[in-house]
């Protein structure tokens, strides 16, 4: 076999085609990888990523087109089929077992040993090896609950490398890193690189990816919408391959100004050590304000301590002219609402029905001496499914067993039934279909007339143009930029959700 | 439409498996030992389950919240403690110190639900080990306070009365028993308060975000648990006419199982008070036919265990057979038409 050198195609998918019930996920995607490379692959969600990863190890199986390896074709059947060309995948720290030590998640399913002994030694001083030789800051015998989460990372770059892995997945890496974690992992990055290890690098933080990456490869639509090497790399350039130009205008932007109405909530530099800092915004009556970025960014953090859910180090909240202190129970008496960002955990008890969910922000209105009134109940219930034109339109049906669209609305519901003054809105139609979608928006509208405050977190750009009457972008903790007035496009937005705001926006990275 | 609400109701009556298992029970112990089905007996069957359908009725809440309370046992025998040792040692045996020592033991009470409502607020312990620690404390205390001596003749008036006289036949714990019941039953069915437990049970945090204010809801309901355990020690005594230092013991695994058995979610957020009645004179009723029939004691709890296992079996199928696939599938479709023919 023929070694291939450094810096030519070690790994080739040509005209790769995916079809899920009559859609293309994929549709004559072509990508290559070469040797000790970092390969970045970019694309809008949707855009057939994951499902090319997914061929790449495995997991689906292609509908169409062949797969290299050093030259010859291979069939990858199943995760062992990729294992064995030496194609890994990172996880998050997820498949890790946080009990035992580092060498033991390593040498998960492959102990060495005889008449069913594992050689504890050996294993531990084998890992210890293959660990001194990168200067990774991990001990093999440490235990793996112990850990950060860069160094579990590491732990997981380990297994890779165990099994001479020369490939390496690594989807959106540092989503749940710190900056100085990150850094780390750059720097392991380009360990692994310079020594043979090529690696496909997916991830929505396009600064990164442009100082990372030797190449990139941009999808969109489930087809390849452009390969640019390392020297060619024009940030804004990516950006509008990324989302296409055969966008109507209508859709990828939106004209913004600042509503003339009266200020009903105001953060003054809030700040909470560790999620966000330095925050104020203002939010009209009547209007809807975007809180948009990438996840992570702090956005969730600071709804949360507006409506008391969690608490703030400094900074003032003042609703009507009034600084408040919030508390859950005293926020929703004034007029607050939340739709949290998790509907399963956070937004309502799968077991009841949609009364009694409904019910739980209502009880004083319900309650009469600590006695609840079935009849203004059950009335409530009915009033509520009408209001958010509920599937199937039955107040008592649980539920835990109504799709998601129809979930969301009942949380809507919950809230539809008070006389709201501010609501916050965090990631509304995450997994929720089109049809509920629109009509999400439309309640959004139509608080936003009856003049409510709404105050919605979101990171689907066609969203955050959807709805906004003005939107301020979040990076890691702080507001970097705010579009008030005038026109805001989707290029704009993502760059600047990135790090690139404004006037750099031609500047490439250093 | 109301008709065909009632008749839906009737169904799912006799959808019970519940209520089916028990009476092919008594039928069964009926055939065997005809004395089983006589007023008797039925007097010492509710003799048997009423000190345990008192723990429920405050255990339950406990239950429904997704915790557990195992100290139901513990708190019945340091109020039981407590009444006897006050009423012996400082109140001479008369009926106005009999008073005072009850309201006293059921204070015990109240206060060692307080104690752990505020942990399991404010704590994540798995209720299961907290209490089943504090328990083995409990009876420490009671340990301390009877000297770990039996303290009987409690030649009491009116702790005698409660424990020895019937009205209308009935014994008097009984209608404590349905008054405790009735007190639950609309505290878990009309009141704000009875909401929000099966709505904290369901989801802490989604009760939490929607202005719940889940704390004290779970501190009432572990002193309620503290209450209810409580006032089953002092009717014990009352009905012994002492106390001792392993009084109750044990008590609780029928609580729980009668509360599980009675259809009630262990992880919390759903399940009646009824239902774990009828859990409670299931397990009562089994006990009773067993001994009837002469099958000796040693035997009883691998009967329970498996009439416990089979019980709860069925009820897995049950949630199977609505789950998953068939829940999309089939039953989902069914109950559309059914809706549609309604409405029609």
């Amino acid at each position: 076999m023929s070694e291939v050198q450094r810096g030519e195609v070690l790994f080739e998918m040509k005209n790769i085609e995916k079809i899920f019930s009559h859609v293309h996920a994929l549709d004559h995607v072509n990508f290559d990888v070469r040797k000790g490379e970092v390969h970045a692959l970019l694309g809008e969600n949707g855009a057939g990523k994951s499902t090319l990863i997914k061929i790449l190890t495995g997991v689906y199986p292609k509908d169409g087109g062949q797969i290299f390896m050093e030259g010859k074709e291979v069939e990858i059947n199943d995760r062992d089929d990729a294992l064995a060309l030496g194609i890994a995948v990172i996880f998050q720290e997820l498949s890790l077992i946080p009990s035992l030590t580092v060498y033991q998640n390593i040498m998960l399913g492959k102990e060495e040993g005889k008449f069913g002994f594992v050689n504890a030694r050996k294993e531990k001083k084998d890992i210890q090896d293959l660990i001194d030789r990168y200067g990774f800051p991990v001990t093999a015998d440490a235990t793996v609950e112990t850990l950060s989460v860069a160094q579990k990372q590491m732990v997981e770059i380990l297994k890779a490398l165990s099994t001479n892995a020369r490939i390496m997945i690594m989807d959106e890496p540092t989503a749940s890193l710190s900056q100085r974690e990150s850094e780390i992992l750059y720097k392991i990055i380009n360990q692994l690189r310079d020594q043979g290890v090529s690696i496909i690098y997916i991830s929505h933080r396009l600064e990164e990816v442009f100082n990372l990456s030797d190449r990139i490869t941009v999808l969109r639509d489930g087809k390849n919408a452009g390969e640019v090497e390392k020297e060619d790399i024009v940030p804004s350039e990516i950006v509008k391959m990324m989302i296409g130009k055969e966008l109507s205008e209508s859709t990828a932007s939106r004209s913004l100004h600042e509503s003339d109405t009266e200020v009903e909530l105001e953060v003054k530099n809030l700040s909470r050590l560790g999620y966000y800092e330095d925050v104020s915004f203002k939010v009209h009556k009547g209007e809807v304000l975007v809180l948009t970025g990438l996840v992570g960014a702090g956005r969730t953090e600071v709804l949360r301590s507006i409506y008391g859910a969690d608490p703030y180090d400094s900074g003032e909240i003042i609703f009507e002219g009034k600084v408040i202190k919030p508390r859950i129970s005293d926020a929703v008496a004034k007029g607050f609402g939340l739709i949290p960002e998790d509907r399963r955990t956070q937004g309502f008890s799968p077991l009841l029905t949609v009364t009694r969910n409904v019910a739980t922000t209502n009880y004083d209105k319900l309650a009469h001496g600590g006695f609840v009134n079935k009849k203004d109940e059950d009335e409530l219930g009915k009033k509520a499914v009408e209001i958010v034109d509920l599937r199937p339109a039955n107040p008592n049906v649980v539920v835990g067993n109504l799709s998601g669209g129809n979930q969301q609305k009942a949380v809507l519901g919950k809230w539809l039934t008070r006389d709201l003054k501010v609501i916050l809105i965090d990631e509304p139609t995450v997994g929720i279909d089109i049809g509920a979608k629109d009509e999400i928006y439309e309640f959004v509208e139509d608080l936003a007339k009856q003049g409510v405050a709404v105050i919605l977190v979101s990171s689907d750009i066609a969203e955050v143009l959807r709805v906004a009457h003005r939107i301020i972008v979040m990076r890691e903790g702080k507001i970097i930029k705010e579009f008030k007035d005038g026109v805001a496009t989707q290029e704009d937005i993502l760059l600047a959700s990135s790090g690139f705001t404004g006037d750099e926006k031609e500047v490439a990275h250093e | 439409m109301s008709e065909n609400k009632k008749s839906f109701d009737i169904k799912k009556l006799f959808g019970n498996t519940r209520i089916i298992v028990l009476l092919v029970m008594m039928a069964f112990f009926t055939i065997m030992r005809p004395r089983f089905f006589t007023y008797g007996n039925f007097v010492n069957i509710m003799y048997a389950v009423t000190l345990i359908a008192i723990m429920i009725c405050g255990a339950m809440f406990a239950v429904l919240l997704g915790g557990i309370d195992r100290t139901v046992s513990g708190n019945a025998a340091l109020s039981g403690a407590i009444m006897c040792v006050l009423i012996s040692q400082k109140f001479n045996y008369s009926n106005g110190g009999a008073i005072i020592a009850i309201l006293i033991a059921l204070g015990g009470g109240l206060l060692s639900g307080l104690f752990h409502g505020l942990i399991m607020s404010r704590f994540k312990i798995p209720a299961f080990l907290l209490t089943l620690s504090t328990n083995e404390v409990l009876y420490g205390i009671v340990q301390i306070i009877t000297g770990n001596q039996l303290i009987n003749n409690l030649n009491c008036e009116l702790t005698n009365y409660i424990g020895s006289t019937r009205w209308l036949g009935i014994p008097v714990p009984v209608y404590v028993l349905l008054l405790c019941f009735i007190i639950g039953y609309i505290i878990l069915n009309h009141t704000v308060y009875g909401r929000q437990i099966y709505s904290v049970g369901g989801n802490r945090e989604a009760s939490e975000l929607s202005g719940i204010p889940t704390r004290r809801v779970i501190i009432i309901a572990y002193m309620m648990s503290g209450l209810m355990g409580a006032l089953s020690g002092i009717m014990l005594s009352c009905q012994n006419q002492q106390a001792s230092a392993s009084q109750a013991k044990n008590y609780e695994n029928n609580v729980l199982a009668a509360i599980v058995v009675g259809g009630v979610s262990s992880k919390g957020g759903s399940g009646t008070l009824q239902g774990a009645m009828l859990g409670a004179l299931l397990i009562g009723v089994m006990e009773n036919g067993l001994r009837l029939m002469g099958i000796p004691s040693i035997y009883h709890d691998l009967a329970k265990g498996i009439i416990i296992i089979f019980v709860l079996a069925l009820d897995m199928m049950a949630i199977a057979r609505r789950s998953g696939l068939a829940r999309g599938i089939f039953s989902g479709r069914k109950k559309e038409k059914k809706e549609a023919v309604a409405s029609e």
